[in-house]
């Protein structure tokens, strides 16, 4: 394992690297906290503590994956709500994670109902020793309309809970945004000036997975029926990364601090949320499916990554990628560029030649006889679909060519990605 | 042990089966598709699994062929589907023939019913020999309205599939489902009459439109030296008595085997499944000629058989002291065993018919001026079974349009 420091400075607090658990089943009590920092994540936020007098009482079973092909969790739904143990047993693990993993972070994750339980959440997992704390305004399958998605689709709400939370605890706090809403920015603004100090995005998108084609219900069936319920995993990655730039570049939101979460599995996920402003990130599906063991992966992979790009403090790659994300409006729309395509790699599947004909412009032809594609120019529009679908890669950014009338520039000097495929 | 010889490999499981599904480049012109003797669609069928639709699969397989799970057991897929797959460009082919028989075998789980019963024509034809050349003749002209009326000398219809290919490879209740969807076309089966005379011949040619030929090579051929001596049986002799039995056969501590072929491979995998200890195949051909597919040719070495490349027989004595020469290099080997089992080929056996091979070499499957037709084996091509398939589903097209019918 390559040995680099991770570290890296959130909302006041120093982590000893950008990888915490995310609220949830996966850090439901002390044993689970304890093994996840023992294999090396740098925090934890502890399943979300609920007010005394809201009981908990969830379903069985309560999970489906939607599946691709031979992959088993392309996405993953939940029907779980917040921690299922005892107030007092909560805060008593608290207490002891912080006594025997004093150089981990540890995050206390609340939600209340009223202004009243922020309050006292917030004052007693102060007290019971935690670092920060996640406002979880953000679970889309509660059973009171008072909590979870509903607030935070609420920026009047998310506010003046945040200010109650601000009222009685020193600790820095961040709020837990739902992407069950158009624009991400007003409640996390109102967040900001009821008294958090940074966002934590994306919570679980509402939906419906799979449904039962013998029993004409929704999966998971819970005694015959189903509900509407958050969606995780792989496959909300792209939603959470536009989340989480849209906040980057609201004028309002830009010195925000965001940690962020939505489909963490690899140290490439990782690296593009802090590519794109995020200074922490939280992984909960993928543990789910693969173990705390993921993370020994994610910290050599990011270490080397910031071998390679040349630098020795994690900070500097944070926020790298905003300024590269403009408005459609502003892109060079100039030039086009054809396929190249790599005879060597060729295997003469022929799916170029399908994709372009049923999905673009009937610009790849077959040569029958030979089994291999080339591309007509004439048609091509340059879109690259086909080097999106082909199994080997062998199809890449080929010629380059300014479209007709318009101003003449260097086109050895557009800057285009180096491979259609992320293998 | 016994339960070796009768148990098949597993089969691949939902799961399996669409990672493999998953490793196909669903190419645009199929090349797996264009290089099936049988015209299966391997490239439409995988697809269909791709898309979960198994159902769809197991139209598409059954509809071109109508054994079809017995072609995705045995196969040489090597030489056909899997030879020509673009995915060798990448890594290795698809196991085309899994796929297939994931599909027949969850046809067959779920009881689907592919084929239909057509409404009778009118037109009458008797095959002979119910190996896969005569079944698959009968029952794509069931598949058409034809009666058909299959004389077979065995008791039970299969041929090779029922008395050659060993149990683990090809379980006889495979076959025997296979051979009810025949049935159940109203394919008429007329069980323990050789049709050993051409006056019997004669009597099917005049009370037929049409008389389909599908012998087989149903004898193992023997060699002048080994002729009445007591320790010597012929590959076929030994696998029918095998099969027939379950497995329950005795067999000595070792034996020999002579020949490189598949059925080779089956008598001495056979052998060593049922306990025989010590299995020596020794074969005319060097490895790099070897007959024998790789995938036979890789369990029976795994099994620990002995296979001595290049050697031929010299001499034999009575009590079974078999010498061999190698064909280039000088070197002898003399072994002696209780039990030599030749597997050095098949002929045929229809002499008494008053027909020749050599006049079975037409394009149209008929002989010359009558309305006699011939498929399988004893036609020209593979002696596989999936050409067995081809010749049956040609020669049914060549009756239909000798007897001026519309072929579709
Ligand atoms: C041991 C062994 C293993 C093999 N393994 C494979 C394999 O893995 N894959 C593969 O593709 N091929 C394999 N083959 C070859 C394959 O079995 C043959 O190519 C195929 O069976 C030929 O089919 P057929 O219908 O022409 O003849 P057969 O299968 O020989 O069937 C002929 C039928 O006609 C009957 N018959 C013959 N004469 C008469 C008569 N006068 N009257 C009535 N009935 C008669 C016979 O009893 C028999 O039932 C194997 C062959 C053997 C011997
Ligand atoms: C089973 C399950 C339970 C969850 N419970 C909570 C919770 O109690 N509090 C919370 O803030 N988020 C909860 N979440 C949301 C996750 O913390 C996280 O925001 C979301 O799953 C997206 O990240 P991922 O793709 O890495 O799973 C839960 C998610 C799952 C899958
Ligand atoms: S770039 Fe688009 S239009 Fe051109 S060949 Fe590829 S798929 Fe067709
Ligand atoms: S998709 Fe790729 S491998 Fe297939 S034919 Fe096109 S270039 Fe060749
Ligand atoms: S040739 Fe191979 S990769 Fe292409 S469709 Fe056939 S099985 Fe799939």
């Amino acid at each position: 394992m390559l040995k680099k420091d991770l570290s890296i400075t959130f909302m006041g607090v120093k982590f000893p690297n950008p990888f915490c658990l995310s609220s949830s089943p996966v850090g439901n009590c002390y044993d689970m906290c304890a093994k996840a920092y023992e294999t090396g994540w740098g925090g934890v936020v502890f399943k979300t503590i609920g007010p005394k007098h809201y009981l908990i009482d969830e379903v069985s079973p309560r999970f489906d994956a939607l599946t691709k092909e031979a992959e088993p969790f392309v996405g993953f739904k939940n029907m779980e709500q917040i921690a299922e143990h005892s107030l007092e047993e909560n805060l008593a693990d608290l207490r002891k994670l912080k006594k025997n993993y004093p150089n981990n972070v540890l995050i206390a994750s609340i939600m209340g109902s009223n202004e009243e339980d922020w309050e006292e959440l917030a004052r007693l997992v102060t007290e019971a020793g935690a670092d920060m704390i996640e406002l979880n305004f953000s679970c889309p399958q509660m059973t009171s309309h008072a909590m979870g998605s509903d607030v935070g689709s609420n920026p009047e709400l998310c506010k003046k809970y945040c200010a109650a939370v601000r009222r009685s605890t020193h600790l820095p706090f961040m709020a837990k945004m739902t992407p069950n809403i158009t624009d991400m920015c007003d409640p996390a603004i109102a967040s900001l000036e009821g008294g958090a100090d940074g966002i934590a995005a994306i919570n679980t998108i509402k939906s419906i997975i799979n449904v039962d084609l013998n029993k004409k219900v929704g999966l998971p069936i819970i005694n015959g029926k189903s509900s509407i319920s958050g969606y995780s995993g792989k496959a909300v990655k792209p939603v959470a990364l536009r989340f989480i730039q849209q906040m980057k570049t609201n004028p309002k939101l830009k010195d925000a601090e965001i940690s962020g979460i939505g489909g963490i599995e690899t140290w490439e996920d990782a690296a593009e949320f802090i590519l794109l402003g995020c200074k922490n990130l939280q992984v909960t599906t993928a543990i789910m499916q693969y173990g705390y063991r993921i993370v020994e992966d994610m910290k050599d992979g990011l270490a080397r990554y910031m071998e390679k790009e040349g630098v020795d403090h994690l900070e500097d790659l944070v926020g790298l990628a905003n300024k590269n994300i403009i408005p459609a409006e502003e892109l060079d729309r100039d030039y086009k560029v054809y396929p190249v395509i790599d005879t060597d790699k060729c295997v003469g599947c022929g799916r170029c030649v399908i994709s372009c004909y049923d999905g673009a412009h009937q610009a790849m032809e077959w040569n029958k006889e030979t089994r291999r594609p080339h591309c007509n120019t004439t048609k091509c529009v340059g879109c690259l679909l086909c080097g999106l679908v082909c199994p080997v890669g062998a199809i890449n950014a080929g010629e380059r060519v300014l479209k007709e009338g318009r101003k003449p520039k260097n086109l050895k000097k557009l800057v285009l990605q180096d491979s259609f495929q992320k293998l | 042990m016994v339960e070796d010889y009768l148990k098949e490999d597993k089969g691949f499981s939902p799961r399996d089966v669409m990672e493999e599904a998953s490793r196909c480049l669903l190419c645009l012109d199929a090349p797996c598709s264009a290089n099936c003797p049988a015209g299966t669609d391997p490239g439409k069928f995988i697809r269909s699994v791709r898309f979960k639709n198994v159902e769809g699969a197991a139209e598409t397989v059954r509809e071109n062929n109508i054994l079809a799970g017995i072609c995705a057991r045995v196969c040489p897929t090597e030489k056909y589907c899997e030879l020509a797959c673009s995915r060798t460009g990448i890594d290795k082919p698809i196991n085309i023939s899994m796929i297939q028989r994931y599909i027949t075998d969850y046809e067959s789980c779920t009881h689907m019913s592919v084929l239909k019963k057509a409404k009778a024509n009118g037109k009458k034809v008797a095959v002979i020999g119910a190996g896969p050349a005569g079944l698959t003749a009968a029952g794509n002209l069931a598949l058409r309205g034809f009666e058909v009326t299959v004389y077979e000398k065995e008791s039970k219809a299969g041929g090779y599939l029922r008395y050659g290919i060993p149990e683990y490879r090809l379980p006889n209740k495979v076959v025997d489902e296979e051979v009810k969807r025949i049935e159940d076309l109203g394919v008429k089966f007329v069980f323990n009459t050789k049709v050993e005379t051409s006056k019997l011949l004669d009597e099917l040619k005049k009370s037929n439109d049409a008389v389909i030929l599908a012998l087989g090579f149903s004898k193992g051929k023997m060699l002048e030296m080994f002729e009445d001596n007591k320790k010597v049986k012929l590959a076929v002799d030994f696998l029918k008595q095998v099969k027939e039995k379950k497995g329950r056969v005795r067999v000595p501590e070792s034996a020999v085997v002579v020949g490189g072929g598949d059925v080779a491979m089956d008598v001495s995998l056979t052998l060593k499944k049922l306990g025989c200890a010590n299995v020596t195949d020794c074969a005319y051909e060097q490895f790099c000629e070897f007959r024998a597919s790789k995938k036979e040719l890789e369990h029976t070495r795994e099994a620990g058989v002995t296979i001595l490349d290049g050697y031929i027989p010299e001499k034999v004595t009575k009590s079974g002291q078999v010498t061999f020469a190698h064909r280039v290099i000088k070197s002898k080997v003399v072994i002696k065993a209780p039990l030599i089992v030749l597997a050095i080929g098949q002929v045929s056996d229809f002499s008494n018919l008053g027909i020749k091979l050599e006049d079975l070499n037409d394009p149209s499957y008929r002989i010359k001026n009558t309305n006699v037709f011939y498929a399988g084996d004893i036609a020209p091509g593979d002696k596989t079974v999936v050409y067995s398939v081809k010749t049956g589903k040609e020669v049914t097209k060549a009756v239909m349009s000798y007897l001026k019918m519309e072929v579709k």
